[in-house]
């Protein structure tokens, strides 16, 4: 358990209530909990080693909390992500008028940071195509136009959630080495100072 | 037997006493009613844990500060007319308290219905400019002009230089709390006394004041009036509703005090002192919860929770049951500790499928991973020790039945030690395992609990027959304490009782309570 090595870290990003939780749930325990919605308060962290062909890599995901209130706190979460799961919901679509929001801000704040648009609920829509109001392919331009990696997922039946995980970290894997410096190698969380993660902080 | 003296001996001659400096008697092992505050069973034998531990009077006293500009409306006064919107007229039908009412209404429900309107109480919340905020039940919007005239009720009085205060009619009370920039309304079929009530809008008030802080709140309202801040309260309304069914339920709201886990005081103590040795530079509560009941909490050197605020933090921990593998990492405001800025919470589980949680707060945001190694090094060093074997044990039975006390007639009781802030209780016995005989139980010790705490005729005994238990409660400058007894004992019995409970509690006090709490 102790001094766990985080080598990406990816950060879930979306309104309240589209899911990011449960996709954590889905991919980290493999597990979908039914019960009142319960929101997340602020933001909650769990590390999780996947295999890329030869290799361990250990992604440090950061599930945030969707609501407005803790907006001004983001920026300590996707600071440095390497990975940004940015969700809507695929039968709200103002929740995919915030995803724009998040794409933007990201794009400002965090060029390295690869971005992953995600349809969430891809169940509902399968049971009945009536409930859909993000379609496919608008939101596939929209990955296109961002540079963006774009998946429809659904924690329930757990549809395309292992695929989304695996392809983000076979992206770091290859990119690592164009970004890898000495002083990048991933954040160690038995060691305190001179990390990834406090000499980003630092200097902003 | 003489298990509590021996140790303090030491540190009481070091001077290392808690702020009271009258007199000392030892601590006795059959202690009596007449205890000076510091040497009643369960006082903490280095200094106390919480700022202001008997500070029911601290909460209510803000509001009372304006008490002659008071102005008490009763049902004459014309407002009622406006009443009659609120809460419905009702002198026909005979209204029973004892109706049992929807346990946590739906948010779809008709604010128009019979069933809205009897509930047993209602707490609203609305800005100055009559937005609404918050509703116990029902929807805020179907609510607009109900919290409109609410709102008009407040402007009207404080128009003449006044302050509303409460409107009793119909069985009813209105109890108004203005916390500018926000508004609290509590309109309650209860018999509870309006202290009581405005005490629990004062909790509400606090709720959301750490879940913003006071600076960001009145900011947000200088520049716009009308904001509506439900905007920035979204998905917290569960953490409110938690609040008050806990208000409702948990005697440490009512008692202003904190209970333990029941565990032998060298296990306590060697968890407190894991947790000591795993501090940070930014670190200044470590607070080691199990469920409901606190384990042991450190805390930086001259620097004290209050009640209020760890009542807030049981409830932002209990209301969020889902991920216990995970670590959160929340922005918390303790409102009695400084309203203007965010704490920083690391909230984890030691296991998966443990009870016990364990919050770390820091004063820094970037803070995160230098607390989850702060957890990291008190889980290594805890594991090495049998305490943390014991302490799981003792989770296995968190509580303890009235019948280890040895006093027949007894079949309740909540004891408060003043000096420390905390308070213990068995578990309620078979007869009031239901919810609405524990929250009648509960309703009658909030009585009890405002007779002793009037605000102008406080009184320091109190005896009631019933027909279903006779209880009695007893407050002195070291302890307050709440009986209740079958109904067939007498007076006689129940004031021999309370010799007998706090020999028992005395010798129980290790176990039961904290008494040497720690510091970084």
């Amino acid at each position: 358990m102790s001094a766990m090595r985080v080598d990406a870290k990816v950060v879930m990003l979306g309104k309240e209530s589209v899911g990011k939780t449960s996709l954590v749930e889905r991919y980290v325990h493999h597990r979908f909990l039914v019960g009142p919605y319960q929101n997340t308060i602020g933001a909650a962290f769990v590390a999780k080693p996947i295999q890329v062909g030869e290799k361990v890599i250990t992604l440090g995901i950061w599930d945030t909390a969707g609501s407005e209130r803790y907006e001004a706190m983001s920026r300590i979460y996707y600071r440095g992500a390497r990975a940004a799961i940015v969700c809507y919901d695929l039968t709200d679509s103002s929740s995919f008028q915030r995803a724009r929001f998040w794409v933007k801000e990201l794009q400002n704040c965090e060029e390295h940071c690869k971005i992953y648009l995600c349809g969430t609920k891809n169940d509902l829509v399968e049971a009945d195509r009536s409930v859909r109001q993000i379609d496919y392919h608008d939101a596939q331009d929209f990955a296109e136009e961002i540079g963006a990696q774009h998946f429809e997922t659904s924690s329930k039946t757990g549809i395309n959630v292992d695929e989304l995980f695996q392809k983000i970290a076979e992206d770091y894997n290859s990119t690592a080495f164009q970004y890898m410096t000495a002083e990048e190698t991933g954040v160690d969380l038995g060691l305190k100072k001179d990390s990834y993660f406090y000499s980003c902080c630092h200097n902003n | 037997m003489d298990g509590g003296p021996q140790k303090p001996a030491v540190g009481w001659e070091n001077g290392m006493l808690a702020p009271v400096d009258r007199l000392r008697t030892e601590r006795a092992d059959s202690p009596v009613p007449g205890l000076v505050e510091g040497t009643e069973p369960g006082a903490g034998q280095q200094s106390a844990m919480f700022v202001h531990a008997q500070s029911f009077e601290d909460l209510t006293a803000e509001a009372e500060e304006d008490v002659e500009r008071e102005a008490e409306l009763d049902e004459s006064g014309e407002p009622s007319e406006d009443l009659k919107v609120l809460v419905g007229e009702e002198t026909i039908e005979k209204q029973h308290n004892d109706d049992i009412p929807p346990e946590r209404g739906t948010k779809e429900e008709d604010v128009s219905s019979e069933a809205w309107r009897s509930h047993r109480k209602h707490v609203f919340v609305l800005s100055e400019a009559g937005k609404p905020i918050y509703t116990r039940y029902g929807t805020e919007e179907a609510l607009s002009s109900t919290m409109g005239v609410m709102m008009a009720l407040v402007s009207f009085v404080e128009a003449e230089k006044n302050i509303i205060r409460s409107i009793h009619a119909d069985g009813c009370k209105v109890v108004f709390l203005a916390k500018s920039p926000l508004v609290l309304v509590g309109v309650s079929r209860t018999c509870q006394s309006d202290k009581e009530l405005l005490r629990e809008l004062q909790y509400i008030y606090y709720q959301i004041v750490s879940l913003l802080t006071l600076t960001q709140l009145n900011h947000i309202f200088q520049h716009k009036q009308n904001y509506d801040l439900r905007r920035l309260l979204a998905g917290s309304e569960y953490l409110t509703d938690n609040l008050l069914h806990r208000l409702d339920r948990d005697p440490g709201l009512l008692l202003s005090a904190v209970t333990c886990l029941p565990l032998a005081s060298s296990a306590r103590d060697v968890v407190s002192a894991s947790l000591q040795a795993a501090k940070a530079k930014n670190l200044v509560f470590s607070i080691l919860l199990a469920g409901d009941r606190l384990v042991t909490l450190v805390r930086k050197k001259d620097q004290f929770l209050h009640h209020i605020d760890l009542h807030l933090v049981f409830n932002l921990v209990g209301s969020s049951s889902s991920s216990r593998e995970g670590e959160g990492w929340t922005p918390i405001c303790l409102p009695k500790f400084n309203t203007a800025g965010f704490f920083h919470a690391h909230i984890s589980y030691l296991e998966p499928a443990s009870e016990l949680c364990l919050i770390l707060v820091s004063t820094d945001r970037e803070d995160f991973f230098n607390m989850s190694d702060c957890k990291q090094r008190f889980l290594e060093r805890l594991s090495k020790r049998s305490a943390y074997q014991a302490m799981k044990e003792a989770l296995k039975c968190p509580s303890y039945s009235v019948e280890q006390v040895g006093i027949p007639e007894l079949r309740h009781f909540l004891y408060k030690s003043k000096s420390s802030g905390l308070y213990t209780s068995p578990e309620f016995p078979a007869i009031y395992q239901s919810d609405e005989e524990q929250e009648r139980m509960m309703g009658l010790y909030q009585d009890l609990h405002s007779h002793l705490h009037h605000p102008t005729r406080p009184l320091r005994s109190f005896y009631r027959c019933s027909e279903t238990e006779n209880l009695l409660a007893w407050v002195t400058s070291g302890f307050e304490l709440y009986l209740c007894f079958s109904p067939l004992g007498t007076k006689a019995l129940a004031h021999s009782a309370v010799n007998k409970l706090l020999k028992w509690i005395r010798k129980e006090e290790d176990r039961l309570f904290i008494l040497s709490p720690l510091t970084y």
